[in-house]
């Protein structure tokens, strides 16, 4: 009896997952047993994604053993894996479009078990989804739920295969304060003596909050493994992981203060003047015309209205942030502005032209470009035909400077360009899709999450691009989750909430004014003041 | 519990066009029940058709393979063994399902594109097949040694197929299968992951449709009296049937029917000019594609609701 309880429920021995040359895992051996929580972090592109893959059955591994309760797995396909008890979740959702919220877990329910009573079902359905916050959007069609309701959902129906294993694949990403900590105390609920649970993360709170031990994954190879607390305080970890930056709290403070110096320090004078083949020559704009004005902008999708009269205005050469809380309407508003979906009411000029309700790629020919939350990036082209498609209209010498120009901003994206688009990290993707925006030469990029679900030494990286841009005077609007990195880089904020601007102002009033805190963090309020205090006690 | 009733309403509707159907020979002459032989085939093969490619994402052009392979079986178990028609039928079905068990290993390798091209060269495979072995009768075919019964026996051995398949579709969309169905064309690898068997899933589409165009092809040679391999195996099966689905409304409940009804009645009202009726199928394929890509009833369905909306919105108002 003590026995089964100490051994572990599932065993990595000596994995390995090759990709020709490219060791995307490399000898890794892991331990799971019952009633514990492992999470694995890493900087993007380490393998994590991969190794989820390699237990969940997505992936055949190149070597190695998988044992499940001493059982060798590593041959099942995916579904055998998943009625033997192994439950995963993807890190870019993939819900079943076309169903209901409750008809994606039936999915599971009834895959496992045919003949289980319709009532029986329901219940632990209901159970699940209440759960898991999905019991009000029970009914609705996955395809209206939003990126972090889906995420949920890819939990839920994890859930609904009853596993013993759970795999949490950057669950956390672009989770609010007090998003969070539901997510941990929900992690927390999963776990009984039966249970082991994975988790992949960026969110380190997460992390520390929930794992007893981790692993730091670096370039597929466990580089340490140990008790979370002593690997979180390890030099080694956080040279790997962050970056050679220390506290990153510090550098905020100072960055909110003098936006645009810090950001700057240790650009290459000679990059920025490339970039210049990337941006839109800055017209004078007759008569004091604004680039992009909404008025009373309203929309929604079907029965939800999310903006209920938003008014903006975007000059030339500006860079704005739009911030909020989860469903705050943020994406919405950048889809609004692109012509994704049309307003129910209010008027969008571009350049003083009225183009409300035209179709995106209308508002695409007026210079707007769009970088798409989660990417969107053509997995069967290569990068640079990623970047090229972006760039139809130009002659060939433009779009010559032009990739030049992308490639001098991210010069991984040369290294990869004749990759496979989505064959690439996380953050490699984004800047890919940040490169395919800007190969349009736009008058104004609206920049929607690109740091969700990246390494913090990624989003560096991806920020100081940004701020390189907006010294050559792109006008640009940044949706971000992170406040401290926005604030950092824009001239101007709006914070939006419940589909209304609720603050707007520079970023030192925004960052100085105490609603904010209290727009974005909502019930983490209570939160707050230890956090406080164990900084003052340091 | 909508789901329940919408069970209960397609199985009372189905019973209730059965017991009226059978009942057409005692008041209609030749040419309807000709008309609604036709229609039940044709509707048999499409439900099968639909089921593959509206809810597990295969398509098939392999419909004439088992079209062929139930009408030499029918005439091949009735010449050689005398069987009862019945019994004919039920065999046509097995062998039906078997051929997909049997090359189903090979055929779901193929995703996509491949898997179609994969089922057309079944069904080219099968006819060189009967061309070349003269046990088959080669390329004249097989005549039925016995004469055939009469048409209203026919058309309700044809109803009856048609019902059966009908029935099977119901149980396979109404119920909780459906969702895994679904799953698996939406997303087969997440569909994995979550437990279903992708392969078993495609497999059980695959069979249920093979059987179903067996024996519809059974019927089919029992009321010619004679085969031959061009045209029990020729691809006009295939095409007419995914033509019938697509105008009706691909992956839609009543999808086969409209499309099966209003094919055959197209047909039947082009009858004198042959060129235009195909001139006008490929038309109206045209048109439909590109301004209906979810066909009569998705169009329809789309239009109701439109104006069901306004009635609703008029009312507060």
């Amino acid at each position: 009896m003590t026995e089964s309880t100490t051994a572990p429920m599932l065993e990595v021995r000596g994995l390995v997952k090759r990709y020709g040359g490219l060791v995307a895992i490399d000898q890794v051996n892991l331990e799971f047993r019952p009633g514990t929580i492992t999470g694995v972090i890493g900087p993007n592109g380490a393998g994590k994604s991969t190794l989820i893959g390699l237990i969940g059955g997505a992936i055949a591994p190149s070597a190695g053993m998988i044992l499940l309760n001493g059982r060798d797995i590593s041959r099942l396909p995916a579904s055998e894996r998943a009625r033997a008890g192994i439950g995963r979740t993807y890190q870019i959702p993939r819900p079943f479009l076309d169903m209901s919220v409750a008809e994606n877990l039936e999915v599971a329910q009834y895959s496992l078990a045919p003949f289980v009573p319709a009532s029986v079902a329901r219940e632990e359905r209901e159970a699940l989804l209440a759960r898991t916050g999905l019991a009000d959007v029970a009914s609705l069609q996955a395809r209206a739920l939003p990126l972090l309701r889906r995420k949920r959902l890819e939990v839920a129906r994890a859930l609904a295969l009853k596993p013993r294993v759970v795999l949490l694949d950057e669950v956390g990403a672009g989770l609010v304060d007090s998003e969070i900590t539901e997510l941990i105390a929900l992690i927390h609920s999963l776990l009984d003596s039966n249970t082991a649970i994975l988790i992949v993360e960026h969110v380190l709170r997460v992390v520390r909050e929930c794992c007893a031990r981790c692993m730091v994954l670096n370039f597929g190879k466990p580089l340490i493994e140990g008790p979370t607390a002593a690997i979180l305080s390890s030099d080694q970890v956080a040279a790997v992981y962050l970056g050679t930056g220390g506290d990153r709290q510090t550098i905020v403070a100072d960055t909110a203060q003098d936006a645009i110096s810090t950001v700057h320090v240790g650009a290459p004078e000679a990059e920025a003047s490339v970039l210049a083949s990337l941006t839109a020559p800055v017209v004078a704009s007759a008569g004091g015309v604004a680039l992009l004005q909404l008025a009373g902008i309203r929309a929604g999708y079907g029965q939800a209205r999310v903006l209920q009269g938003i008014d903006l205005t975007v000059e030339t050469g500006q860079a704005i942030a739009i911030l909020g809380a989860n469903g705050a309407g943020k994406t919405t508003l950048a889809r609004a502005i692109t012509g994704a979906i049309s307003p129910s009411a209010g008027t969008l000029l571009i350049g003083g032209q009225d183009v409300s309700g035209r179709a995106p790629h209308q508002i695409a020919k007026l210079g707007v470009a769009h970088c798409m939350e989660g990417r969107r990036i053509f997995p069967t082209l290569s990068v640079e035909e990623n970047l090229r498609i972006a760039a139809r209209n130009a002659d060939a010498v433009a779009v010559r400077a032009r990739l030049e120009a992308v490639y001098d901003l991210f010069p991984i994206l040369a290294d990869r360009r004749s990759q496979g688009g989505t064959a690439m990290s996380g953050g490699q993707q984004q800047m890919l899709a940040i490169g395919r925006a800007l190969m349009a030469r736009p008058k104004l990029v609206i920049f929607d999450e690109i740091s969700l679900g990246l390494a913090p030494i990624v989003m560096d990286k991806l920020y100081e691009a940004l701020a390189l841009l907006k010294e050559e005077r792109m006008t640009m609007i940044v949706i971000e989750q992170d406040v401290d990195r926005a604030l950092a880089l824009v001239d101007h904020v709006y914070v939006l909430e419940h589909g209304r601007i609720a603050l707007s102002g520079t970023p030192k009033q925004i960052f100085a004014d105490p609603r904010l805190r209290h727009i974005y963090i909502g019930a983490a309020e209570d939160a707050a003041p230890s956090k406080g205090l164990a900084h003052a006690t340091c | 519990m909508n789901a329940r009733v919408g069970f209960s309403i397609e199985v009372a509707a189905l019973v209730i066009a059965f017991f009226v159907l059978w009942f057409l020979p005692d008041v209609t002459g030749d040419y309807w029940l000709q008309l609604g032989f036709r229609i039940c085939i044709y509707l048999t093969l499409a439900h099968g058709w639909n089921l593959m490619a509206g809810s597990a994402g295969l398509v098939s052009l392999g419909t004439s393979c088992f079209v062929g392979l139930g009408a030499y079986v029918a005439v091949e178990s009735l010449n050689g063994f005398g069987l009862p028609l019945p019994l004919v039928l039920v065999l046509c079905g097995v062998a039906g399902g078997l051929l997909a068990v049997l090359v189903s290993p090979a055929l779901f390798r193929l995703r996509g594109l491949y898997f179609t091209v994969g089922t057309l060269a079944l069904s080219e495979l099968l006819r060189l097949l009967m061309v070349n072995v003269s046990t088959f009768g080669g390329a004249t075919g097989l005549f039925l040694q016995e004469d055939p019964p009469a048409l209203p026996v026919l058309f309700r051995y044809a109803l009856v197929v048609a019902v059966v398949a009908s029935a099977a579709i119901t149980l396979c969309a109404r119920t909780r299968v459906s969702v895994i169905f679904r799953a698996v064309r939406d997303d087969e690898d997440a569909a994995a992951q979550m437990g279903v068997r992708p392969f078993r899933v495609k497999l059980g589409a695959f069979v249920l449709a093979s059987a179903l165009g067996a024996a519809a092809g059974g019927i089919q040679a029992v009321k010619l009296g004679a085969i031959e391999p061009y045209g029990m195996f020729g691809l006009q099966w295939a095409i007419d049937v995914l033509s019938m689905v697509i105008i009706g409304g691909v992956g839609l409940r009543l999808g086969p029917l409209i499309g099966a009804l209003f094919v055959v009645i197209l047909g039947e009202l082009l009858a004198d000019y042959p060129e235009a009726h195909i001139a006008a199928a490929g038309l109206i394929l045209i048109v439909l594609i590109r301004f209906a890509p979810h066909g009569i009833v998705g169009f329809a369905a789309h239009w109701l609701s439109l104006k069901l909306l306004k009635s609703l919105k008029r009312v507060p108002a």
